[in-house]
């Protein structure tokens, strides 16, 4: 197991490095640089250079990539360039109130749809099944930006009961001092996510239903609810705790959309800006952040996954 | 299966209305006495992704946007301020640190008296703090983001206090008055040496700024701790302030408060407590702030002005806020395969005629945008404008725009476009068989520029002209479509568009010395006419009435650029209740002069 885990380290390393190569690599190849737009219209030749200079833009590519994965080998990320922070700074800030919006809406969507997918499986086919289906289907296909504009319009615009903007600050006290804020973004971020994981564990716990140990169990006179919840429950949690660990891509970019609509001041936020400001440091800096994210989610579901399911365990013993 | 419990569903509930008390309801805007009353907050909607990131009145290449001037002004009042808040864009006396200047009879002498304001550390404003500022810039004007090779601050040969409060310049040579108190002396702003001339932290206010290397030295203190956005609220440096307001509130991501200067000792006291700035990703993300009412002044966005009247009954007025600024395409004369086209002046006008600039300005714009047909602004005040731009020399004319280029040689091709077929006809340097095919590279992200640009292909492809667009993000296109020499790989951009909020803002005078000068800066096209500098040079050298009149007749005709339709700085949607707002049209902020009447 140890072996296992080692190498799925190894490997996530090697995934975040080449995605800091081609992120690197797209950013820099972008024609035009990034000094004028930095610098603006009335910058003069010799400011663009002097810039360039500064920042090594001047130098080959790859010379510029190791120069930048030198720099990461002792933590520093960079500066930005029109924020005037150490990107680290930057991301130090930012993060937690993206995790808390992601983790907020993410906790939230699997406590109502655990139960509610296995609730909807134990009444396959009947009235209430195909409403809760018809409603996650619904929110599955409405776009992340599209909820927040109908939650912004109903909730901020014809009820005003919620503002349609968190709390501005660095500081994540201002955005915890007024939670009403909280709650527009929370429920967007939450909507598509509970929608997925609600289909996924009707499913799964369909198809445990359906299987031998099932049929076993109720010959053996054992009561639905002990089926439900001892039996079925942990095996159809097995593929879905694999799943949100593979969603956590999926979960960050809505978060960008989710901060964008509702001016959270979170890193998509802060990737938005650097987009439009051609602000390169912080742009690799998020990208890193997510990809991490990525990797991190990926091998949590993996060890979520040889803890709760014996099966997995053995071809990862066979593997050590 | 169980049915939730009540205990459950009273937590929920609970929750809900403990989240619905916290949230409050919308703010009221509009209505009102109509007296005024003092104190009070206003939230102000920043431009999208605009973060103020400088704080030193003596701005770095990268934070020279305008919202940083406009923050630094309220705090640090400049030497001299203009606005064009009077219909016309004439000196603020009352936001300005000195009196009207004087010039000698030879215009090589100018005397300066400053007005009685103090600094909230108790200091006087006095004649040093001005020859701190010139000190630290004539060290450091490579760095400094105004800098123009041969202006300030090489024009000011000699610094003369002749006492605490009035002080001489002596000039290189001679300029025009208005011309150098426009576009030079607005450029000073007045520094409190009393708190600020050290050569680092904890070291003694000394003159180490009267020596180059000190105030090398001085200048890069500054400038690093200017680079610490987050200790601008707290670091004791900016809270030396001589402005109506000080700074009480500033993070990076571009929340920003300014409250009230209670030291402040001016004639332009402020009404309000204190004005909250705010950022936005994007304008859309504002529009839903603005209308659930979270903001007291924000913008409409050009799509969303069918709201407009939804918006008035919600307590907002309405107003474009037109800025001193025009909107072009430049020409890449050097360009190794149009360059030589776009030097014939009939092809410029062929170009300019198949412009349909009042389709675009009411259709496109919504009527919010303003036709422009020369190099002077043309829709605020007309001191600077001929007659012969502002009657439009080349009206939208597709038939005129066709017989210019057939009386040239151009005959359309199979595929409908024009083809050269004579060199001697096109002009010097157009070879026969030459297709009158061009590329616009133009910035992407915009619905009104897209659908410009697209009217632009429509109305050039009715006269022969294939035109290619190529949208990029501003940044690629301010990047790429820089001056170039014809041998370059980078010279490939024939025409460019960065205009969506208008292409270049102007100082307090007009003049085209950056923009239209053979070898400016920011003569991207590398335009170069004999006449063109002649009549530049006599802008900023001559008080000649008539310099820039001529010169915006000139280049009007001229067509260095395709003019094109100039939008406003934004459409503005203001609590209707806040009054003495006046839109500056040089892009400034006066908040000290707005007041709530409710």
């Amino acid at each position: 197991m140890t072996r296992y885990l080692a190498r799925r380290l190894v490997l996530a390393i090697v995934v975040v490095l080449l995605v800091t190569v081609v992120t690197f690599i797209l950013l820099h190849l972008l024609p035009g640089g990034p000094a004028r737009g930095v610098l603006g219209v009335k910058a003069t030749a010799e400011q663009i250079a002097a810039f360039n200079e500064a920042n090594g833009f001047n130098k080959p590519l790859p010379l510029q990539y190791w120069d930048y994965l030198l720099r990461l080998l002792h933590g520093d990320l960079g500066s930005s360039y029109t924020m005037n922070e150490d990107v680290t700074t930057l991301l130090a800030e930012r993060l937690p109130k993206t995790l808390l919006l992601t983790v907020t809406s993410t906790l939230l969507a699997t406590v109502i749809a655990l139960p509610l997918g296995s609730w909807q499986a134990t009444r396959r086919g009947k009235a209430v099944d195909h409403a809760a289906t018809g409603v996650s289907f619904v929110l599955y296909a409405t776009p992340v930006f599209f909820l927040s504009l109908l939650l912004i319009i109903v909730f901020a615009q014809l009820l005003p009961v919620f503002p349609a903007q968190a709390a501005q600050g660095e500081d994540i006290g201002t955005l915890l001092s007024q939670p009403a804020s909280l709650v527009l973004p929370i429920v967007a971020g939450t909507g598509v996510t509970l929608a997925v994981l609600g289909r996924y564990m009707r499913s799964s716990t369909v198809d445990n239903l359906a299987e031998d140990y099932v049929r076993s169990a109720r010959a053996r006179g054992t009561s639905e609810r002990a089926i439900l919840w001892r039996h079925v429950w942990p095996n159809s949690l097995t593929s879905v705790v694999a799943m949100l660990g593979y969603y956590v891509p999926v979960i960050f970019s809505g978060s960008l959309v989710v901060e964008s609509m509702f001016n959270y001041p979170g890193i998509g936020l802060l990737f938005w800006t650097a987009a439009r400001n051609a602000d390169f440091p912080v742009l690799l800096g998020v990208v890193l952040v997510i990809a991490i994210a990525t990797v991190t989610g990926a091998l949590l579901a993996d060890v979520a996954q040889l803890l709760i399911d014996p099966r997995v365990r053995m071809p990862a013993r066979a593997a050590a | 299966m169980r049915t939730i419990p009540r205990g459950w569903v009273a937590a929920l509930l609970a929750i809900c209305l403990a989240l619905t008390a916290c949230a409050g309801t919308r703010r009221q805007h509009g209505g009102g006495s109509g007296q005024p009353i003092p104190g009070g907050t206003v939230s102000f909607a920043l431009p999208p992704s605009a973060q103020p990131n400088w704080i030193l009145p003596l701005a770095l290449p990268g934070y020279t946007a305008s919202y940083n001037g406009a923050i630094q002004s309220m705090l640090f009042v400049p030497l001299y301020a203009y606005d064009g808040t009077s219909g016309s864009v004439t000196m603020d006396p009352l936001a300005s640190a000195a009196l009207p200047p004087k010039y000698s009879a030879d215009s090589r002498t100018v005397t300066i008296t400053l007005r009685p304001l103090t600094w909230s550390n108790g200091q006087r404003l006095s004649t040093r703090d001005v020859e701190f500022w010139l000190n630290l810039v004539r060290a450091n004007k490579s760095e400094w983001a105004a800098y123009t090779e041969g202006l300030m601050p090489d024009d000011i040969v000699g610094f003369h206090a002749v006492d605490d409060r009035t002080f001489t310049l002596t000039l290189d040579k001679t300029y025009n008055p208005d011309w150098f108190t426009a576009n030079q002396l607005t450029l000073i702003t007045p520094l409190p040496h009393s708190a600020w001339s050290r050569t680092g932290p904890g070291t003694p206010i000394g003159d180490a700024d009267r020596t180059a290397a000190g105030a090398k030295q001085i200048f890069t203190y500054l400038a690093s701790r200017a680079k610490n956005l987050g200790g601008y609220a707290t670091d004791p440096l900016w809270k030396v302030v001589d402005g109506p307001f000080a700074l009480s509130r500033f993070s990076s991501s571009g929340a920003v408060t300014v409250a009230r200067n209670p030291r402040y000792s001016g004639p332009d006291r402020a009404h309000l407590d204190s004005v909250s700035f705010v950022t936005f990703t994007s304008a859309s993300a504002e529009y839903n702030v603005l209308r659930s009412g979270g903001l007291d002044y924000g913008y409409v966005p050009t799509s969303n002005l069918g709201q407009r009247t939804v918006l008035e009954k919600q307590g907002y007025r309405i107003s474009p806020w037109n800025g001193w600024s025009i909107t072009y395409i430049p020409y890449n004369f050097n360009n190794p395969a149009m360059g030589k086209v776009f030097s014939q002046l009939y092809v410029r006008q062929a170009i300019q005629h198949a412009v349909n600039q009042p389709a675009i300005t009411s259709v496109i714009w919504r009527g919010t945008a303003k036709p422009d047909y020369g190099p002077v602004p043309q829709d605020n005040d007309r001191k600077y404008l001929s007659d012969r731009q502002r009657t439009n020399p080349y009206p939208y004319d597709l038939n005129r725009s066709r017989q210019l280029l057939a009386a040239h040689g151009w005959k359309a091709g199979s595929d409908g476009i024009l083809v050269c077929r004579s060199a001697t006809s096109c002009g010097a340097g157009v070879a026969a068989g030459t297709r009158f095919a061009m590329t616009l590279l133009t910035e992407s992200g915009s619905d009104e520029t897209d659908n410009t640009m697209q009217e632009l292909k429509s109305s050039f492809s009715k006269v022969g002209i294939e035109m290619t667009i190529n949208g990029q993000p501003l940044n690629t296109v301010l990047g790429k479509g820089t001056s170039c020499k014809p041998a370059d790989a980078s010279c490939a951009w024939q025409l460019s568009y960065f205009g969506t909020q208008g292409s270049w803002y102007f100082p307090a005078n007009p003049s085209g010395e950056q923009l239209f000068a053979t070898n400016a800066s920011v003569n991207f096209g590398s335009y170069s006419d004999k006449r063109t500098d002649d009549l530049i040079n006599a802008s900023n050298r001559s008080d000649s009435g008539t310099a820039m009149v001529d010169y915006s007749a000139h280049l009007a005709e001229q067509l260095p650029v395709i003019w094109m339709p100039n939008p406003p700085y934004q459409v503005s949607a203001i609590d209707s209740a806040l009054h003495g707002v006046v839109q500056d049209p040089l892009a400034g902020l006066q908040p000290q002069r707005w007041f709530w009447t409710r």
